[in-house]
């Protein structure tokens, strides 16, 4: 009788064991999407986008924060800022200056951004974080087409 | 006459604007930083897309940080602060809206390190608190201003709820660094 429970009570620790190790690696340990791969949940101009957010920015934050988003418009500035790479699509103008769409991109597709003249018709996809009330920002950008 | 007088008031709202503007700088990068210290392991996340604007004038000193551009290094951490803790879909952004509050002691027109005296209104997760702290102003013969400091805010003050199971893994304090450099808006 004993053996037998010493065997069950064996058996659950090793699921246990088991559990936590695939716990840490799938879950506690689970690395960051890969953006540049991700489909688009919209597709859209960087006009419309923009406008969505300044007329109604909850509605619009609720519809796009936290989703992966592909823009159409002139990219009227490309900043280099602390070795990172900003495609900007300058669509106003307010307290801080330029204001519009401003997408951070992935280091691997910083470099052909540099090379474009200011006013490059572009599609970017990023993953956009909101509307800080000035600008609409999104991170992990990839260049997806330039009409150059 | 009535021309001249029309030309001079021109000139005069123009030369006005134009000092107003002179006297804000702002940047759209300045970087915060929060850590965490916690018996079973330290968090730390960055965000360097913070918005903010100093009027050298009035001593004005805002930012606005959206709190989905805080960067973790593990995504489970970052699911976790933004769906658990801050809520970011209900609260996307934190603001900080206050003045300098030693203005006096601040020459903005030399370039020099200066201690600097902030007051004003944090708002995280909805919940506003008044804050008085310290920091520092580097001007620059460049024209920019590099802001600094860093502090200690209570999560909880803000309403962020530390379930028992991860009791020791967040810090009930959390140490915030503040990085901004700021440019004259007409440059």
């Amino acid at each position: 009788m004993k053996k037998k429970w010493f065997k069950i009570l064996l058996i659950l620790a090793g699921i246990g064991v088991v559990a936590a190790v695939l716990g840490y690696i799938f879950i506690y340990n689970k690395p960051h999407p890969n953006y540049e791969k991700m489909n688009p949940d919209f597709t859209l101009t960087a006009a419309v986008l923009f406008n969505e957010y300044v007329e109604d920015s909850e509605a619009a934050g609720l519809e796009y924060n936290g989703k992966m988003v592909a823009v159409e418009g002139e990219v009227t500035l490309v900043e280099s800022v602390d070795e990172q790479v900003k495609a900007y699509f300058v669509l106003s103008e307010g307290l801080f200056g330029n204001e519009g769409i401003r997408v951070t991109m992935l280091e691997n597709h910083s470099g052909p951004l540099l090379d474009m003249p200011p006013g490059s018709l572009m599609s970017i996809k990023g993953y956009v974080t909101g509307y800080n009330g000035t600008d609409v920002i999104m991170e992990h950008g990839s260049l997806m087409h330039s009409y150059q | 006459m009535k021309k001249i007088i029309g030309i001079l008031t021109i000139l005069l709202i123009f030369s006005y604007h134009q000092e107003v503007q002179a006297q804000r700088y702002v940047t759209k990068d300045g970087r915060i930083t929060f850590f965490s210290e916690a018996p079973a392991e330290n968090i730390e996340a960055f965000n360097n897309q913070v918005n903010s604007a100093l009027d050298i004038g009035s001593g004005d000193f805002i930012f606005r940080v959206l709190m989905k551009s805080f960067q973790f290094e593990k995504a489970l951490m970052q699911e976790h602060f933004n769906e658990n803790y801050i809520e970011s879909h209900k609260h996307p952004n934190a603001t900080f809206s206050g003045k300098v509050t030693n203005l006096e002691a601040i020459d903005f027109g030399t370039p020099g390190t200066y201690n600097a005296v902030v007051s004003g209104d944090l708002t995280i997760k909805g919940i506003t608190k008044s804050i008085t702290e310290e920091g520092m102003f580097e001007v620059n013969a460049d024209g920019t201003i590099h802001g600094q400091a860093t502090f200690m805010i209570a999560i909880a003050d803000f309403d962020i709820k530390i379930p028992r199971a991860v009791i020791n893994n967040i810090a009930e304090e959390i140490e915030i660094k503040v990085d901004v450099k700021l440019s004259p808006l007409n440059n």
